[in-house]
């Protein structure tokens, strides 16, 4: 790959997803790019940024700064937060509630294991007030081709032994005739995904009791950062959280996010700086 | 350090197995069939099993249904990792008294995933 054809597609990652891909991670272009090289019948990545050079399409822009982002994830990835937000910061939200219904959105959740997991793990709630509430998922990723496997919801032999017990596998999913494992229907009653940019404004998504955005702001430039956190935080109702992964710092980053005095280790909108009010 | 026994009729199979079971720091012994691993946890019960499910003179089935009548008190961590790998099998062998169930092929994050599910790691 030229040097030029690096700097074309770090560009273009930066400029439709706030990614900072580093010089160091070359490579991962090659391995992420594969297939929409080969569909285009591109022999390399120099002939694929000749083409977009060439017919600029800001759809098939995008589409390449998607299939750029990292998609590793697996059920159950971030299990201690997924327990805090079911054990504390649902409950907590739903002692405040006026209406028994709660919202949660994931974002940035690739192709779903995040959003499966905690719906699940929401299941196993039967005995406790949280199974009287009425709680909506939506999860959201820059790729549709990620959404459209997370609304699929079937998942391969080894996405399904990577997190989840054979009890919650059984319990849970059912098998498909090519051997994949599919979500069940009790599951799928209360989720939703949809496409959506984290630089974007996410006011048609509506407001949040929580909101769930695991590795994803690491993977972003410091601007970009700001732009999802702020993107976020305006969708934040009064008093809801906002989680992160614990190994991501994002103090001071947004002056619209501070953390919450109330679950150590979630964050909470700043009220005292002005943003854009949630929908 | 924990002690895992892999039984599997196939060399190759306890082969990788074993290098995965080491890396995830268990001491590590083989059985070819079930009827072995029955004599190797009479003499020193380990603290998880790895068990194929077909296998010549004792089959993983017959195996664990045995162990789990005479443990003793002890109470080895089973855990299935065979080819079987419909709902059926996977409901056969709980209900026989294992603990996880993996499904061939693996690799070293499934066994990983699947020994932190029972407490093992």
């Amino acid at each position: 790959m030229q040097e030029s054809t690096f700097s074309e597609l770090s560009d273009l990652a930066l400029r439709h997803s706030g990614q900072h891909i580093a010089a160091s991670k070359a490579y991962l272009l090659e391995a992420r790019l594969s297939s929409i090289c080969r569909r285009e019948n591109h022999a390399s990545l120099d002939d694929l940024v000749q083409c977009l050079k060439a017919r600029p399409n800001p759809r098939f822009e995008l589409e390449v700064a998607a299939a750029l982002t990292s998609k590793k994830t697996s059920f159950f990835a971030e299990r201690d937060l997924i327990e805090r937000i079911v054990t504390v910061a649902l409950p907590q939200r739903l002692s405040h509630s006026k209406t028994g219904r709660l919202r949660v959105w994931c974002a940035g959740v690739s192709t779903g294991q995040e959003v499966w997991s905690l719906a699940l793990r929401l299941s196993e709630e039967m005995g406790s007030a949280l199974a009287r509430a009425e709680i909506e998922l939506v999860g959201t990723d820059v790729s549709t081709d990620c959404i459209e496997t997370a609304k699929r919801g079937t998942y391969g032999h080894f996405d399904v032994q990577k997190g989840l017990s054979i009890h919650r596998l059984m319990t849970n999913f059912h098998r498909c005739d090519n051997g994949d494992w599919s979500v069940g229907d009790p599951l799928r009653d209360h989720v939703h995904f949809r496409r959506h940019n984290l630089l974007e404004s996410a006011r048609d998504l509506g407001a949040f009791d929580i909101i769930l955005c695991c590795n994803v702001l690491d993977g972003l430039a410091h601007a970009a950062q700001r732009q999802a956190l702020d993107t976020m935080s305006a969708q934040l109702l009064p008093d809801a959280f906002l989680f992160v992964s614990p190994d991501e710092k994002i103090e001071g980053i947004s002056p619209h996010i501070k953390p919450s005095r109330a679950i150590r280790g979630a964050f909470e909108r700043d009220r005292s700086t002005k943003s854009d009010a949630a929908a | 350090m924990k002690h895992c026994l892999i039984v599997d009729d196939s060399r190759v199979v306890r082969t990788v197995a074993g290098r995965i079971v080491k890396d995830l720091s268990f001491s590590v012994s083989e059985a070819a069939d079930g009827a072995q691993a029955l004599e190797l946890c009479r003499k020193e019960m380990p603290d998880a099993i790895l068990l194929d499910w077909n296998m010549p003179v004792m089959n993983g089935l017959d195996f664990i249904r045995a162990l789990r009548r005479e443990q003793n008190g002890a109470d080895p961590v089973v855990v299935f990792c065979t080819n079987e790998n419909d709902s059926e099998h996977i409901g056969e062998a709980i209900r026989a008294g294992a603990n996880e169930y993996i499904m061939k092929p693996f690799d070293a994050d499934i066994i990983a995933s699947k020994f932190a599910e029972v407490g093992l790691v």
